[in-house]
């Protein structure tokens, strides 16, 4: 059809051309975009839909009860949480990369292994020694703190959360110039006033992002939180879910929590647009090593400290279980069994964000637009979702729209799916800027179809990673629990299903040694996480 | 490394859970996971038959066998409390079973129609330590949860455990909603602390780090056999002339309405009902078998030893959604 023939076709088109820049993209390459955005969105929006369904005594009832002790419960524990994880993480930081303390090179990474120990897990260790019944009490004869309640959520949540904020203001603290340092060393003032001002200040991007990413997990937190008997939003949705057959007042808590972490994103959005700044890379030179003098030991404790709580006691703990659970068998044809469902209903979501996150990343990359840029926002925004809010969304999707396929397997992996997504596009994203667009043209004057392109001609380019982005996937589906407790068929119990299943009822000997082998396996790619940053 | 062998890849991984769903008998249970095991495990080996069990809170299976009531993927609904088991009865999730073994459980445990039978006894009393407290100084009611002398002295389940519901709604049949709900907010002023169920209260109290709690009888028993934190009591409420008696409910299961593999859950249910099975399941966790031929746990109250609160189980079921919700506005909700 021309333009003369349809005016108003025409303009549409020519409006069309120009959000496009002149190059739009195919319709199948749209389309597939749409998609991956759409599994994203669409879950969300049911929540809330069925949020606003309920009734007004639904919203009454919960406000004048549980809302204000929830509110405060959640925040509480977010904020504190945020300022110990977000310290410790900036210092950690600080002190293996820019002192002379001894051993730095082995403990930049050690200082990174808590990554691979998902919370629950860091929670489960935790009970056994200081459990009311656990170890300590068992050597010296009374517990010495009581684990439960915030103390206990505040403890295990900070020594799990603080390497996001250490890894990102190591890359940060890395690429920092010397110079700006030296300009106000040259002013007279002393070492320990030019940190404070300059060099803080050049780092508060990176404390600011790992603040985001410490609230934001903080928020989305179940296991640790439920087993540390700790009461916050995640734990009131996920017992409404479980406890009642109506699952409104789960929506209603579940739109207050989106609301929560709504905030936090967006003071993350506005603090980062003030905080802009450059360094020019021109004239970069690597910064001196301070010598930490007589706080060599001090530090070196604090270290050890935070490694022993991270690191070494989980780890020693939750062997030491194992080698009971060995012994007594509990290492059978059944745990194999969980470790199968595991392996497959992770690697099923995680080659599926691989292909949804391709047309999301490619389009990004190729066809920057405001409509894209949108549907990347979206397509992201998942990161921020908990895991009971996903499932939640899921099941009520799956009951309106899918009820043949309810209580299937497809449920669960889709809600991997969904949660895990992002992790996947960021790397590919970070793959595809090094790929010239000049491969398409060549791929395309060959006569391959766009999306022909993108699966046969770009993937492979970006494989490595499209793999890292992956295998990130993979590792955070294997741990997640709550999606997995809410949505699994029957017979298909997970490792982490079992993790929670056998330490509420106090089996721990069949309970660590499912916690070792996802750490085992959590540490395989962490050299992908620090190679990120 | 094209894209073709992930696509494939993908496929399998689905297909493989696919296998694992494929099946000979489904079960949704709302039952500790301890307590049902052996029992499959026997029936398994006995009959051949595949089971595939989805362990978790009944409410949530409920609305989960709502979901699917369509498309039902369960065959048998074993619920740890009788008040569910007649919501789902009630909402068609279950369907009718004229099988003459269930004529060995006493109709009032039983639906009408057979859609579901109860199959052991739990009843609810207050645990204590007894090297804390004596069974004279303990509580002998209920009601003295709300009184102020026993401020953060006990523990109590979260309010989504159904044993709690359906006790709440017992409360309610016998004393009104008003009473209910003045008890319910004496209750939470007194602050107990509220756990996640009733394994943390009995290993609590037995460790002494409360005075007592409100469980299910059978997790004092449970407690009586553990190696060391022992020295646990019993009190079973509300004895006295005119009060209310102890409120008893009933564990057992139901034919899920359009049961893929019906005839295997059919198998399924005949088997409970048979003396060693009966006496299995009620063993396994120490509850009351609701045959008196059947021997309860040697140390367990005999059903006719102590006043029950007398209500017909079904009359609770219609009550569970708006028990809920009185609980909540009372301040004791999720």
């Amino acid at each position: 059809m021309s333009n003369s023939k349809h005016p108003v076709m025409g303009k549409v088109r020519q409006a069309w051309m120009r959000h496009w820049q002149g190059r739009p993209p195919s319709a199948g390459l749209l389309t597939a975009a749409f998609f991956g955005a759409a599994i994203m969105i669409i879950p969300v929006v049911y929540v809330v839909s069925l949020a606003a369904e309920a009734g007004p005594g639904a919203w009454s009832r919960l406000f004048t009860t549980r809302v204000p002790t929830l509110w405060w419960n959640t925040f509480a524990l977010t904020i504190s949480v945020t300022a110990a994880s977000v310290t410790i993480g900036g210092l950690l930081a600080f002190l293996t990369l820019r002192t002379d303390l001894p051993g730095r090179g082995l403990f930049r990474w050690l200082l990174a292994v808590p990554l691979a120990v998902p919370p629950y897990i860091g929670a489960l260790a935790y009970i056994l020694v200081f459990g009311p019944r656990g170890l300590w009490f068992q050597w010296l004869g009374s517990a010495p703190v009581d684990i439960y309640g915030f103390v206990g959520a505040f403890w295990v949540l900070t020594l799990f959360t603080y390497p996001y904020t250490y890894l990102i203001t190591s890359a940060a603290l890395r690429r920092l110039n010397q110079n700006f340092e030296e300009a106000g060393l040259s002013c007279g003032v002393p070492y320990w006033k030019v940190l404070l001002t300059v060099t803080l200040k050049l780092l508060r991007p990176s404390l600011g992002a790992g603040a985001v990413l410490t609230a934001l997990y903080v928020l989305s937190d179940f296991g640790a939180i439920a087993m540390l008997r700790y009461n916050t939003f995640t734990r009131a949705i996920y017992y409404q879910m479980t406890g009642r057959f109506d699952q409104s007042a789960a929506a209603v808590l579940s739109l207050l929590l989106m609301v929560v972490t709504v905030l936090v994103l967006t003071v993350e959005r506005f603090t980062r647009a003030q905080q802009a700044f450059r360094q020019d890379s021109g004239t970069y030179r690597k910064p001196q090593l301070i010598k930490l003098g007589h706080l060599r030991w001090p530090s070196l404790v604090f270290l050890g400290l935070i490694l022993f709580s991270a690191v070494l006691l989980p780890i020693a703990v939750l062997l030491y279980w194992t080698v009971l659970g060995w012994n007594q068998g509990t290492v059978d044809a059944r745990f194999w069994q969980f470790a199968w469902n595991s392996f497959s209903s992770a690697a099923a979501a995680a080659l599926l964000c691989v292909l949804l996150a391709l047309p999301l990343t490619y389009l990004k990359s190729r066809y920057p637009s405001r409509s894209t840029a949108a549907l990347l926002r979206i397509a992201y925004g998942g990161y921020a979702l908990p895991g009971v809010i996903v499932a939640l969304g899921i099941m009520i999707v799956y009951d309106r729209f899918l009820p043949v396929f309810y209580g299937s397997l497809s449920m669960l992996i889709l809600a991997l799916t969904v949660r895990f997504l992002p992790q996947s596009m960021q790397s590919q994203d970070a793959a595809l800027e090094l790929v010239s667009p000049r491969l398409d043209e060549a791929a395309r004057s060959m006569g391959q179809t766009p999306l022909g392109v993108l699966y046969r001609v770009i993937f492979p380019a970006i494989l490595p990673g499209a793999a890292a982005g992956g295998a990130l996937a993979f590792v955070s589906a294997l741990k997640e629990l709550p999606a997995a407790l809410l949505l699994r068929p029957a017979g298909f119990d997970t490792l982490s299903v079992r993790i929670w299943m056998e330490s509420v009822e106090g089996f721990y000997a069949y309970a660590a040694p499912a916690a070792l082998l996802l750490i085992a396996v959590s540490m395989l790619p962490l050299r992908l996480i620090l190679n990120r940053y | 490394m094209k894209i073709q062998p992930l696509v494939v890849l993908l496929v399998f991984f689905v297909a493989a859970g696919a296998v694992a769903e494929a099946s000979q008998l489904v079960i949704y249970s709302g039952r500790n996971e301890r307590f049902v095991m052996p029992l499959i495990e026997a029936f398994q080996e006995e009959t051949g038959i595949r089971v595939q069990l989805l362990s978790g809170d009944a409410a949530q299976y409920v609305h989960r066998l709502q979901a699917e009531r369509n498309n039902p993927r369960a065959d048998v609904f074993i619920s740890n409390d009788g008040a569910l088991l007649e919501v789902a009865r009630s909402m068609d999730l279950l369907m009718a079973n004229d099988s003459e073994a269930l004529e060995a459980i006493p109709e009032q445990y039983r639906a009408p129609d057979g859609a579901w039978v109860g199959l052991a006894a739990r009843t609810r009393v207050l645990m204590y330590n007894k090297d804390m407290t004596t069974e004279e100084e303990m509580p002998a009611s209920v009601w003295d949860l709300a009184d102020p002398q026993w401020h953060g002295q006990f523990l109590i389940t979260r309010p989504g455990n159904a044993s709690m519901v359906s006790h709440i709604s017992a409360l309610r049949v016998v004393h009104g909603d008003e009473t209910t709900k003045n008890f319910l907010r004496g209750l939470m002023d007194n602050e107990p602390t509220i756990v996640r169920g009733h394994t943390d209260i009995r290993r609590a109290v037995g460790a002494g780090e409360y005075a007592f709690g409100l469980v299910n009888n059978y997790y004092y028993h449970l407690q009586l056999e553990e190696p060391r934190d022992n020295h646990v009591g019993a009190v079973y409420p509300d004895q006295g002339e005119g009060e209310m008696g102890a409120f008893v409910n009933v564990s057992g299961v139901g034919l899920v309405n359009g049961a893929p593999n019906a005839a295997n859950a059919l198998q399924f249910i005949d088997y409970l009902l048979q003396p060693e099975p009966m006496y299995l399941y009620s063993y396994n966790s120490r509850e009351t078998p609701l045959v008196p031929d059947i021997e309860a746990v040697s140390d367990a109250k005999r059903i006719d030893e102590y006043r029950a609160a007398e209500l017909p189980l079904g009359q609770l079921g219609p009550m569970y959604n708006t028990t809920l919700d009185l609980m909540e506005a009372a301040g004791f909700g999720e």
